[in-house]
């Protein structure tokens, strides 16, 4: 393929509709049928738009803000505004409106272009409060009927001044085009950021072009993939999956009828390359064990008996390892019964690839997914970087690295275990916050990503916490606090754990133990309790929670970085972690310091030699009430395992 | 194949198609049930009178025929049937039906049961109560080439039943599941007061499900006569449709069949291998031993939809 | 945002309405008018007749005295089939779907009167009758899209939750392309959230499609804020009848809402 003087999108768009204009391009459900654009159709919907905009003084530099669900109208929007020079801005479509207004403002944003009723409402709602904003336009006219249009547009108003304007100005679309450059902006892409306003990455095309089209040919992307745009389009992860590598190799891209059909959808399209974050293929999961839980009886049990067989095989016959004659015959067997009615189900039976990132996924979840024959693959990326920093290679894929750097990736560890990279993807700079840029990106171009991690003996990349909050045990090893509590959650009967080292000298953690996981084990052997306290401090439970914890020290073991964060001490916390009480985010993640300060009399005792420990905490009832649970803890021991060969 | 497990084939086969037979008529029941909720008494005499009338139109001394001065076709006879039976059901709703609309369950049953004995007395009284030989041309006795592959004897007339049997329950299927009248015939079934609220017109629907009714009856009639003549004793057939009713659940089209199949099978294996135990005729009373036995376990039957008790 | 609205001609208006059920009077000399375009609701405490008043309009109650006028034909009783053939449609109160059907095919019987005769055809759909299925198909799915039900487009109705299933109704009755669309109780038992999709929905439908819409309501709060004009009923009789804000004002509106339950006089405020 040649992709000479392809510098650009609206640059590849013009040559995909000149050389595979019968190719298709993206598609839709509407009205419950699948309609489908050819690369010529989009680039005739896109001069339209783009000469639309131009007829109402949009022009080289201008912002184009995006917002709403992936619709193909939205995305022939980033491509309109490329090719006149202009930077399309996507937001986020579940933003409140003063985040919005945050975006839209500091972005400096002229045009919006957005889905429907309720993303105009919300920009009208703030737009007073951006100067910038002259014109709106929207794609669905549904309820719009009374609003006043003098700002306001209809997407095929929009597109009728164009071809109007294209007729009169017949070479004005492709003289735009031509006059862009690699080196131009070709996207801001602000961060949800967790902490702090959002910030607005500015990406050039050569970022997010050379670095789709790595990772295409990491991958051997072919114009044969089927993909489904379904992540929020402000994302990095959405636009170089949906919307860069098709420009690049010319796959189809299907958007969903509504965000309630997904799942349906991804049934009916059948991906081939698909991106997930872990908590998709954790509920992917879920669902699936829910029904097989209630099929009946031999239903369940050659559900079992085949899913043995393919967690013992699968993972081998899809890394193209020798297995045997007869575990062959038997793993497709299970195909006919098991794994591809279950795999049609999930919309999975096409898949060639797929990836997963942005967490740590669940070892079990992944060798689930891997086991059935789909390829599930993790990746490490960033914004910053246009997505690819690391990737797992066909072959070499284990549940708790993520993988290789990328092709031109280069990748350093610093001395406080920080991860940095160097790779073509590498923004431009933050926009408008040169502090900023110069915060996270060194003057020959290295990226500090305020990630911890290490590369193991194969050459993978680990990543194990936040820089910040990795710490050192006395004795100067690693203690990485996130790293232990994620391994500990993954087991079902673990809900949230906490783990203590810093300034220590050895690890130690409270568990939260999961009530309906634990409840349901106590239930099926007549265990009784009556709350959750009473259940945290059984002994039957505090076995069931040790055996887990004794896994992970197993397999930290292994690992000579991490071998010393083995969990010496660990205690049965007597109440639920809770964002009411303060203890977790919103979100869901814990806050450290708080429980330090609030829960210091266990953390001492799990550094002396008590057994037991008796605690009193004021909690906070759903309904605002506030109480007193108290109670003795007991505190278990835990012997260290050696350091082992990695296996 | 041995002796012993060939004569077990021919017992199950026979079984299967004399289900087929009931199964036929449990499907005129399943029809009328599924669209009004009424329980048809009259199924057994419908059949009966479909089959006396295609049989008076098809003899030359018919009054049809004399009417007509020559002998009426087999297609034309089928045709005229058809026709009889669907005036036949105009007439139930003009007369009957529409008078009865809100009316109780039991009050509806009473009605057809009533129904019953005028339909047979007017057969009686048209077309005489002699036993009278059905000819339409259906093959009869052995099938010449299951005896010779494999030595079982296979009655013709029952292969004939069970195609027609699947090739009626095929049409019946496309007729409600894909076509407009069938969708109009589910909402009637699932609730009166919303399907008259889309302006569907519920005394239409019951003409049509009546005669859909009446020919599945022609058929079911068809096949009973030419089996063992056509006779009044054909209206007691009705009775064993009953246990297939309970078996396959009343609403379930596809329960009719299985149930027909299972009562078949399962009365000529039970007259066969235990009849000799206790003095055989276990095939006039297994089928509805059978019924108590899911009365009591599963009243729903095995396809019926679930009955959910509101509190 | 919404401009001054204007509204047509009277639709339909009943006329000394009195209907007793044996000696039972449940509407006493009750008239009022509906407008082309206007969103107009009935409301009034429980057993006030609200709901008789609506199934005398489409036809399932015959009033032994007073008439309906309906589009310049004056009827002393409407009867359900006519209705719906001449463009009424509505909802029940407690949801009457075709339980074990689909949401589609739930909705396509709604085009019921909007199909051609000619069963044989229907039966064996080719041909023309193949090409009106599918002219209603492509009707039905812009329902479906318009009340945002794709997801549930094949589910049996009966498996779906409440809010929801009057959704779908909503969406059957929308289906007939109503003149006046019935509206009986179409927020009750539904949360917050399910109460504003729901009031958006009416109040677009009344935009988009220019449909007349009568609606009960019990809660009043949701009812003045989408109603154009009010008539209020208590025991059978009219008590009021105007704007929103006439009929706030009313005292024997007041007293009509303050001589019963405590829970009621949460609704009003």
């Amino acid at each position: 393929m040649s992709t000479e003087g392809l510098d650009t999108f609206p640059k590849l768009l013009l040559d995909r509709a000149k050389r595979f204009g019968s190719r298709s391009a993206i598609r839709e459900k509407d009205y419950g049928i699948w309609q489908t654009w050819n690369w010529r159709r989009v680039e005739a919907e896109v001069r339209a738009l783009a000469c639309g905009l131009a007829a109402r003084g949009f022009t080289r530099g201008d912002k184009l803000a995006i917002i709403g669900d992936n619709r193909p109208r939205l995305y022939w929007g980033i491509a309109a505004a490329q090719a006149l020079g202009g930077i399309p801005v996507p937001a986020y479509q579940d933003a409140v409106a003063d985040e919005m207004q945050y975006v839209l403002e500091h972005a400096g944003v002229k045009f919006v272009l957005v889905e429907d009723q309720e993303q105009v409402d919300k920009v009208l709602e703030i737009q007073d409060r951006c100067p910038s904003l002259k014109e709106i336009i929207f794609d669905d006219a549904r309820g719009l009927r009374n609003y006043d249009r003098t700002h306001l547009h209809d997407f095929e108003d929009i597109q009728q001044a164009g071809r109007e304007f294209d007729q009169k100005n017949a070479d004005f679309f492709e003289q735009q085009i031509a006059q862009g450059h690699g080196g131009d902006v070709a996207i801001i892409l602000y961060t949800s950021g967790t902490t702090g306003r959002p910030k607005g990455v500015v990406l050039t095309y050569d970022n997010v072009l050379i670095t789709a089209r790595n990772g295409a040919s990491f991958d051997n992307l072919t114009a044969d993939e089927e993909v489904l745009a379904y992540l929020p389009m402000a994302w990095v992860g959405d636009h170089i999956f949906s919307y860069a590598q098709s420009y690049v190799t010319g796959f189809c891209v299907s958007c969903p009828e509504s965000g309630a059909t997904v799942m349906h959808d991804l049934r009916e399209i059948g991906p081939s390359y698909f991106f997930a974050p872990p908590r998709i293929f954790e509920n992917l999961l879920t669902s699936v064990m829910i029904r097989i839980e209630d099929a009946a009886l031999p239903k369940r049990k050659l559900f079992d008996y085949f899913m043995r067989l393919a967690r013992r095989v699968g993972p081998d016959i899809l890394a193209g390892k020798e297995v045997s004659l007869v575990n062959r015959m038997a793993y497709y067997l299970g195909h006919l019964v098991v794994y591809g009615p279950l795999k049609s189900n999930m919309g999975m039976s096409r898949i060639r690839l797929a990836y997963t990132a942005g967490e740590a996924i669940g070892p079990d979840i992944f060798d689930f997914y891997r086991s059935l024959g789909i390829n599930v693959k993790q990746l490490y990326g960033q914004t910053e970087g246009a997505v690819f920093v690391t990737l797992q290679p066909d072959g070499e894929v284990f549940p708790d690295t993520v993988g290789k750097p990328a092709p031109e990736v280069e990748i350093k560890i610093t001395d406080n275990r920080e991860v940095v990279y160097r790779s073509p993807g590498v923004f431009h700079s933050y926009y408008k916050n040169p502090e900023a840029t110069r915060e996270t990106k060194t003057e020959d171009g290295w990226v500090h990503t305020g990630d911890a991690g290490f590369f193991d003996e194969n050459g993978h990349l680990k990543i194990i916490d936040r820089a910040k909050d990795v710490g050192k045990l006395n004795d100067g090893s690693m203690f990485a606090p996130k790293y232990i509590e994620n391994k500990l959650k993954f087991f079902p009967h673990i809900k949230e754990a906490v783990a203590f080292g810093h300034q220590r000298d050895y690890c130690t953690a409270f568990i939260n133990i999961d009530l309906e996981a634990v409840g349901n084990w106590a239930e099926r052997r007549n265990l009784a309790y009556s709350s959750y306290q009473e259940l945290a401090s059984r002994p039957e439970v505090y076995e069931l929670v040790q055996e887990s914890v004794e896994k992970v020290n197993e397999d930290l073991a292994r690992d000579p970085n991490l071998a010393a964060s083995q969990i010496r001490r660990f205690l049965i916390l007597h109440k639920e972690l809770d964002a009411d009480d303060g203890e977790l985010t919103r979100t869901r993640k814990v806050r450290r310091n708080l429980i330090l300060e609030k829960y210091l009399p266990l953390i001492d005792a799990l550094y002396s030699d008590v057994q037991s420990c008796y605690v009193e905490t004021q909690v906070t009832f759903e309904d605002g009430r506030t109480g007193k649970i108290a109670g003795d803890l007991q505190i278990r021991d835990l012997a260290a395992q050696p350091l082992m060969e990695a296996s | 194949m041995g002796s012993e497990l060939l004569f077990f084939s021919e017992t199950v086969i026979s079984g299967l198609m004399a289900g087929v037979m009931y199964s036929l008529v449990a499907l005129g029941f399943v029809l009328i049930f599924k669209a009004s909720g009424i329980f048809n008494f009259a199924q057994g005499v419908m059949c009966l009178f479909a089959a006396l009338a295609l049989y008076d139109f098809l003899s030359a001394d018919g009054w049809a025929s004399q009417l007509l001065g020559f002998t009426i076709p087999l297609w034309l006879a089928i045709v005229l049937t058809i026709a009889v039976m669907i005036v036949l059901a105009w007439l139930i709703e003009r007369l009957v039906l529409q008078y009865l609309v809100k009316q109780d369950p039991i009050i509806l049953f009473m009605a057809t049961i009533g129904l019953a004995y005028v339909l047979e007395g007017v057969g009686d009284i048209l077309f005489g109560s002699d036993v009278k030989p059905l000819d339409i041309g259906i093959p009869q006795g052995a099938s010449d080439w299951a005896l010779d592959t494999m030595g079982l004897y296979v009655e013709k007339l029952e292969v004939v039943a069970a195609v027609t049997a699947a090739l009626l329950v095929a049409v019946l299927a496309v007729f409600f599941q894909r076509t407009r009248i069938g969708r109009a015939l589910r909402a009637v079934a699932d609730d009166h007061q919303a399907a008259l609220s889309v302006g569907i017109s519920l005394r239409a629907i019951w003409v049509i499900v009546w005669s859909v009714a009446g020919i599945v009856a022609l058929v079911a009639g068809i096949m009973w006569g030419t089996k063992s003549g056509v006779q009044f004793s054909l209206s007691l057939i009705a009775l064993k449709a009953l246990p297939v009713l309970i078996l396959g659940g009343f609403t379930s089209v596809p329960g009719a069949i299985v149930g027909g199949l299972i009562i078949g099978v399962g009365e000529k294996v039970a007259e066969v291998y235990a009849g000799p135990l206790v003095g055989g005729a276990i095939e006039n009373w297994f089928a509805y031993m059978l019924a108590l036995a899911f009365l009591l376990f599963r009243p729903q039957g095995l396809f019926g939809e679930r009955i959910i008790e509101r509190v | 945002m919404t401009p001054e609205r204007k509204f047509g001609d009277v639709i339909l208006s009943v006329e000394h309405i009195t209907l007793t059920f044996g000696g039972v009077l449940a509407l006493e000399d009750v008239s009022f008018d509906i407008r082309e375009s206007e969103i107009r609701a009935i409301i009034g405490p429980n057993g006030a007749g609200k709901s008789s008043m609506l199934n005398v309009i489409n036809g399932f109650y015959h009033p032994q005295e007073g008439q309906i006028m309906y589009r310049g034909a004056t009827r002393s009783k409407m009867k359900p089939h006519y209705a719906a053939s001449h463009g009424i449609a509505r909802t029940f109160q407690n949801i009457a779907l075709f339980k074990g059907m689909s949401t589609l095919d739930n909705i396509m019987t709604g085009r019921n009167t909007k199909m051609k005769r000619g069963l044989f055809w229907q039966a064996i759909r080719i041909g023309p009758a193949m090409t009106e299925e599918i002219k209603h198909r492509d009707y039905v799915e812009h329902i479906i899209d318009f009340l945002e039900i794709q997801a549930i487009r094949k589910t049996p109705v009966g498996r779906l939750p409440y809010g929801m299933q009057k959704r779908v109704e909503l969406g059957r009755a929308l289906a007939a392309e109503p003149d006046l669309l019935l509206l009986d109780e179409p927020m009750a038992g539904m949360n917050v959230e399910e109460k504003e999709d729901m009031c958006r929905f009416i109040l677009d439908v009344n935009e988009q499609f220019g449909t007349t819409i009568a609606l009960i309501e019990h809660d009043m709060g949701v009812v003045m804020d989408i109603s154009d004009r009010v008539v209020v009923l208590d025991y059978g009789k009219k008590i009021a009848d105007g704007t929103p804000d006439e009929v706030r004002a009313n005292q024997d509106v007041i007293d009509a809402y303050l001589g019963i339950s405590q829970e009621e006089v949460g609704a009003v405020n």
